[in-house]
């Protein structure tokens, strides 16, 4: 076999996976109303806001996983393979669109309209968690984290919806310009935060907020829900006293030892969850508010 | 000067190590089911270990990768009913898979009929 084989062979079968429709065809939901399959959970809230009851939305993901490390089971690509429109990120979110055959005619790369503004980064590989080991490689991927772009991506997947259901354009057409106010509220907000500063957060989720909000921010490598380590401990000193932090946010809420040690290095502390899984509480536009409001609290104590 | 080059090496391996992917795919052809794999540098794994799961993630057969990266193994409809799992390791450690769904199965079967 040569080694142009496999490149080939799976062009042509992707192409033909592409081409043509599951033997099941279109998927319903048991109401009968068309089901749009999600990669993440701002993608799951912004077509729940855009399409309301007219659709299923299936966020198969289950709580407590990284879908960005998600691994499928083969009902799970199954139901989304029938979907009526698949969601996707793109910015190399979701690693496994690349180990399954989708359905290309459906699939939605809500990021694709913006990519030459995905922001490079650098390879890192790690492991925490049930998940075991996994890479940090090549392209940010938590683009949503700049609501300006979050705006393009609502925009991207409403324009896709409309196609797949255009006796509902009127409704989704609606839908998306409340949305895209709440989205651009959180953008002036975010604005409006004492930037330029410099911050350090325990995992690289922020690259687009920083960007787009005129923070540095360094990242380490911890999971906020295990110990840190007397090693990761320096590790932070030094990054603190290279990049002159003052703020540091967690992605999830640490443990109360480590939030007072946080603060014997003269750090503030935040937690601000990224949101690519669903909040316990609330939804994306109300804990991003609180996210926001939280770091400029803690900037102007 | 030794040492130098030696801690070079090391980290070159290092970041070659975690810098390639083994990537698999599978396809069904002719009622065989057929795993290719390489590396993302374009490499051909020459050994490794692919297994067959069903929908229940139970083993179904344990197949050593030949030497051109690819194995191939006859399509049991009756256990390929609900989907095949394709999980290959090399022995450089690493690691993928690909999910064939009933569609995936049922569409290639219809395409060589």
């Amino acid at each position: 076999m040569s080694q142009g084989r496999l490149t080939r062979r799976t062009l042509i079968r992707l192409t033909l996976a592409g081409a043509s429709l599951p033997l099941s065809g279109h998927a319903f939901a048991q109401d009968d109303r068309p089901v749009i399959a999600v990669a993440n959970y701002p993608l799951a809230y912004f077509a729940e806001r855009l399409v309301g009851d007219l659709a299923e939305v299936l966020f198969p993901v289950p709580p407590g996983t990284d879908p960005s490390f998600w691994r499928p089971s083969i009902a799970d690509i199954s139901a989304m393979q029938a979907a009526q429109v698949i969601a996707l990120n793109g910015a190399g979110f979701s690693d496994w669109t690349t180990k399954v055959s989708l359905p290309r005619a459906r699939i939605i790369d809500t990021s694709a309209g913006f990519a030459d503004a995905y922001i490079a980064t650098e390879t890192i590989t790690h492991s925490h968690g049930e998940a075991g080991t996994h890479s940090h490689t090549g392209t940010a991927s938590y683009t949503w984290l700049d609501f300006g772009l979050a705006a393009r991506q609502a925009d991207a997947l409403a324009a896709r919806l409309i196609r797949a259901m255009p006796q509902s354009e009127a409704t989704i057409s609606t839908n998306l310009l409340a949305l895209n106010a709440d989205l651009a509220a959180l953008d002036a907000a975010a604005k409006a935060l004492r930037a330029p500063l410099a911050a350090i957060a325990s995992h690289p989720r922020y690259q687009y907020f920083g960007r787009a909000y005129g923070l540095q921010i360094a990242a380490m490598e911890w999971d906020a829900q295990e110990d840190v380590s007397e090693d990761q401990w320096q590790a932070l000193e030094q990054k603190i006293s290279e990049s002159g932090a003052t703020l540091f946010i967690w992605e999830a809420t640490p443990s109360d030892d480590a939030r007072a040690r946080i603060a014997t290095l003269g750090l503030t502390d935040v937690v601000f969850p990224p949101l690519a899984l669903a909040p316990a509480s609330g939804d994306f536009i109300s804990e991003m508010t609180k996210s926001i409001t939280m770091i400029a609290q803690s900037l102007d104590a | 000067m030794k040492i130098g080059l030696i801690a070079f090496v090391m980290i070159w391996w290092a970041t070659v190590s975690v810098a390639h992917q083994l990537l698999v795919f599978a396809f069904v052809e002719d009622g065989t089911v057929i795993v290719e794999t390489k590396f993302s540098t374009g490499k051909i794994p020459v050994s490794g270990d692919v297994r067959v799961l069903d929908a229940q993630n139970a083993v179904l057969m344990t197949l050593e990768l030949q030497s051109d990266g690819t194995v191939q193994f006859p399509l049991d409809p009756a256990l390929s009913a609900q989907g095949l799992l394709i999980e290959v390791a090399t022995g450089e450690g690493h690691d993928n898979y690909w999910i064939l769904t009933p569609d995936d199965i049922a569409r290639a079967t219809k395409e060589t009929q």
